[in-house]
């Protein structure tokens, strides 16, 4: 068991410096920054146009963690979470890796954390330095820090459920872009909406959740991403995203330990 | 001879395609060259001894252990594999030293050890250098720096000279020699019988998935009766000795040329004729400058054996 | 004749220069992207709005057959009227644009791309065959899917409307419908053409280049529904690819534009994006790669 975490822990530190170079992070970090840019505009527009309603906070919670929640993470753990076994065979790199003494599992779950911690780092950064402007003339408020902290967690957990669920279709799936983009934009977008037990069966659901106004029942902020929101209880959200979290990892670790993978000539 | 690397009974299908049919074989210290045409299984057959594909039947085992999914053999196993792919991001250093990582070795361990494998491949100096920017030859030594730097006992390396000047390769082929002096384990794939020669005399042949034949090439070539053996005699009078020998049962055929003085015997027993040979030279009185087995070697038995 | 020897013989005809030395390129590009499996599921469901719309043409003048479905609206004669507002509900349709963008992904994004990652440009420049033959074939593949989708269901709409209607008044009423068509066809086929090309050359990673292909123009209709959604101000709409196209779809067809914003200003956008992507494509297709 020991020797499998430092064998993972390895695989991580090594794909984090890996991905650390690639030319591609630089356009996905620029990607999370997208909504600090939209921040900016935003509070431009209210400094030199007076008379305008915007509301900081209520840009930050029906904008900004609309963007980052339906859009930006979905197609972030596409990309990175296909790419944790696509990457290696469109690449031919994978001999490299299963011949050295690692478990195979530990190849999928080092890729994988070094993947989502990346994630994580530029979202976070991305919603953070929004929440920051938005929040510029009232960063004092304790409430609305603890409404970033419980925003940003929702974030981070929705990351590592996608990416592990990419993980898994890239690993099962040899063209799983499409299947991919189906399924975030199709699937999850269109679904989440429906009525009753149905929204259950996505993954948006259980995130959604989790957000600041369905506990505390504000329904001002957030209004955005609670629409046709029938939400469970947050324990029971989280225990199915960690379940699920588990169970698309622990199946993509046993099919790339059993599946053979032949490199396209 | 102890064997490293077993094979029984393998047998690999891509579909309804047959990859490798029935191969038993065993590997032990010293150089084996596997070689045999494009598309006869060497690839398929390195990539079962490596785990990276199942078999459809039969076993490969190393130090008597299964390789599938048995990651801890890989302490002591350096794998060269054929294709040129790299994390092109990463620099040569950052390429091995990140590798040699993931065996557990510490960072100074780590850097010691490839700051040797890259000086024996004559890469050091260009270390720092994105790999994008090496050129092929440079590419070729880092697979093999990769391949050494942990110091394994076995060594698989799948066509490892490939794109590398004659300098490089006679660096290479000293490496792997003082690998197998060391007592380590070496399997060699070509498809360059030149090559596998300057290497090793012990051999598996490959074709169409199947082992045509196993073992020393001279021993292989004594084996293959369909073809007599040539034994090539250049001297003062040929026509001489010709007529000397012609009504010797063991000569079964006798060619002049190509060069001059030269006279080219197909025999079917060489002892014999070699032991013919000397009596002849001297109570005839003929010169000789020169006898050779011009088929006594890797590519008279791949022609015999594969039949181009 | 003297005796050949076997092994390799020059060859003594002549050349003929190819008149479009393109065309194998092209050729082998839409051969390629009907061998990828899902490609020819979204090539047959991208015709479905010409179906629609081609059958609405029929409907429209057999308008007493179909009197069951005018609930409320007998007599009316403005129900499905094939007007100019008729194509540019066409071409401005947002389902056939987003499948114009699914057929760029499934069959442009590996275009260059593959090309970067089996260093194949060597290959093709070692022929004699120009750099902008090279970019005219892979454009002439898009090319090819793009018009399918627009200039020939749009000639298609106006030969149904003669057809059925037994007269030429649809071009009599409105004689700018043709050019508009053929106009409006090339704009979203430069267009696409250019913009899927620009990011399949970016990367050796097909994949890669497909998400930003999607990416991009998603994103940018997102940002546009934003600050929208905010400032209430139609100018936004110049972020949006789609709204952009809708706008001078809508110009060119004489219709009211979705949004009050001057139509050229959108023209003058995509014209940007259209040349910046050319110059980054020329720079970017090179037989050798200077690595710095």
């Amino acid at each position: 068991m020991k020797s499998f975490a430092r064998s993972v822990r390895a695989l991580a530190s090594f794909f984090w410096f890996v991905g650390r170079k690639a030319r591609r992070t630089k356009v996905f970090v620029l990607l999370g920054a997208l909504p600090v840019l939209m921040s900016l505009v935003i509070q431009a527009n209210r400094l030199f146009t007076p008379g305008t309603s915007v509301d900081g906070p209520a840009v930050f919670s029906n904008i900004v963690m609309t963007f980052n929640l339906q859009f930006l993470i979905l197609v972030l753990a596409l990309f990175y979470g296909t790419s944790v076994c696509a990457e290696e065979l469109e690449g031919k790199t994978l001999t490299y890796l299963t011949t050295r003494p690692v478990p195979k599992p530990a190849i999928i779950l080092g890729k994988y954390f070094a993947y989502a911690a990346f994630l994580i780092l530029v979202v976070a950064a991305g919603v953070a330095l929004s929440f920051v402007v938005l929040h510029i003339d009232r960063l004092g408020d304790a409430a609305s820090w603890l409404v970033l902290l419980r925003s940003l967690g929702v974030l981070a957990l929705g990351l590592l459920v996608y990416t592990a669920f990419f993980t898994l279709v890239g690993t099962v799936l040899k063209k799983s872009v499409l299947f991919g983009l189906m399924f975030s934009f199709g699937w999850e977008n269109i679904v989440q909406y429906f009525p009753g037990a149905t929204q259950k069966f996505t993954i948006m659901h259980y995130l959604k959740s989790l957000l600041p106004a369905v506990s505390t029942g504000g329904e001002g902020s957030f209004a955005f991403l609670l629409f046709k929101l029938e939400p469970s209880p947050p324990e029971a959200a989280v225990v199915t995203l960690a379940v699920l979290t588990a169970a698309f990892l622990g199946l993509a670790c046993w099919i790339f330990s059993r599946k053979e993978y032949l490199f396209e000539d | 001879m102890t064997a490293v690397i077993r094979a029984e009974k393998l047998s690999k299908w891509y579909g309804n395609v047959l990859g490798l049919s029935d191969v038993s074989l065993e590997i032990g210290p010293g150089i084996t060259g596997l070689l045999g045409p494009n598309g006869a299984g060497k690839s398929t057959l390195m990539k079962l001894l490596t785990g990276q594909l199942k078999p459809s039947i039969g076993r490969v085992t190393i130090h008597g252990a299964d390789v599938w999914n048995n990651m801890a053999l890989f302490a002591d196993i350096g794998f060269c594999p054929e294709q040129d792919a790299f994390y092109d991001e990463l620099t040569g250093w950052e390429f091995v030293t990140r590798l040699l990582s993931l065996y557990g070795f510490s960072r100074a361990d780590a850097a010691s050890k490839a700051e040797r494998a890259l000086h024996f491949v004559e890469l050091f100096k260009d270390k720092d250098r994105p790999l994008r920017g090496y050129s092929r030859g440079m590419r070729q030594r880092l697979k093999i720096a990769q391949t050494v730097a942990h110091e394994p006992g076995i060594l698989i390396l799948d066509e490892p000279l490939n794109g590398l000047d004659p300098l490089s390769k006679r660096k290479v082929i000293r490496l792997i020699k003082d690998f197998r002096d060391a007592g380590k384990t070496v399997l060699v794939s070509s498809h360059v019988l030149p090559e596998i020669e300057a290497l090793t005399r012990s051999i598996v042949l490959l074709h169409q998935g199947k082992i045509l034949a196993q073992g020393d090439i001279p021993y292989i070539r004594d084996l293959i009766d369909k073809h007599p053996h040539k034994i090539s005699v250049k001297g003062s009078d040929p026509r001489a000795l010709a007529a000397s020998l012609v009504a010797q049962a063991a000569v079964q055929n006798i060619q002049f040329g190509p060069e001059p003085g030269t006279v080219v015997f197909e025999t079917g027993d060489r002892d014999v004729l070699f032991g013919l040979l000397p009596r002849l030279i001297v109570e005839r009185g003929i010169d000789i400058e020169e006898i050779t087995s011009p088929d006594d070697n890797l590519q008279a038995v791949f022609d015999y054996l594969v039949g181009t | 004749m003297p005796i050949s020897e076997q092994g390799y013989s020059h060859w003594t005809g002549t050349f003929v220069e190819r008149r479009l030395p393109w065309w194998p390129i092209t050729r082998l590009g839409i051969r390629m992207a009907f061998k990828r499996k899902f490609f020819k599921f979204a090539f047959a469901i991208s015709f479905l709005p010409a179906f629609i719309f081609a059958a609405g043409i029929y409907i429209s003048e057999r308008l007493e057959d179909f009197q069951f479905m005018l609930r409320g609206r007998r007599g009316s004669t403005s129900f499905l009227e094939v007007n100019p507002a008729y194509f540019k509900s066409y071409f401005g349709g947002d389902f056939l644009l987003f499948m114009m963008v699914m057929i760029m992904v499934l069959a442009g994004a590996g275009l260059i791309a593959d090309d970067l990652k089996s260093n194949s440009l060597q290959l093709y420049f070692s022929r004699p065959i120009r750099k902008r033959d090279y970019i005219l074939g892979k454009m002439s593949t898009l090319a090819f899917f793009l018009l399918l989708y627009t200039l020939v269901p749009g000639v298609l709409f106006i030969l149904l409307k003669f057809l059925f209607a037994g007269s030429f008044k649809l071009v009599a009423n409105y004689p700018w419908i043709p050019l508009a068509v053929l106009l409006d066809s090339l704009l979203l086929t430069l267009f696409f053409s250019f913009y899927t090309l620009l990011l399949s050359s970016l990367s050796r990673n097909r994949r890669y280049t497909a998400i930003l292909l999607f990416l991009v123009y998603l994103f940018s209709d997102i940002f546009f529904g934003i600050f929208y959604g905010i400032f209430r101000k139609p100018g936004f709409c110049l972020l949006s690819i789609k709204a952009n196209l809708q706008q001078v779809a809508a110009a060119l067809f004489r219709v009211k534009p979705p949004f009050d914003v001057p139509w050229i200003y959108s023209l003058l956008i995509l014209a940007a994006i259209g040349l910046a992507c050319g110059a980054v494509l020329v720079r970017k297709t090179r037989g050798v790669e200077v690595i710095t």
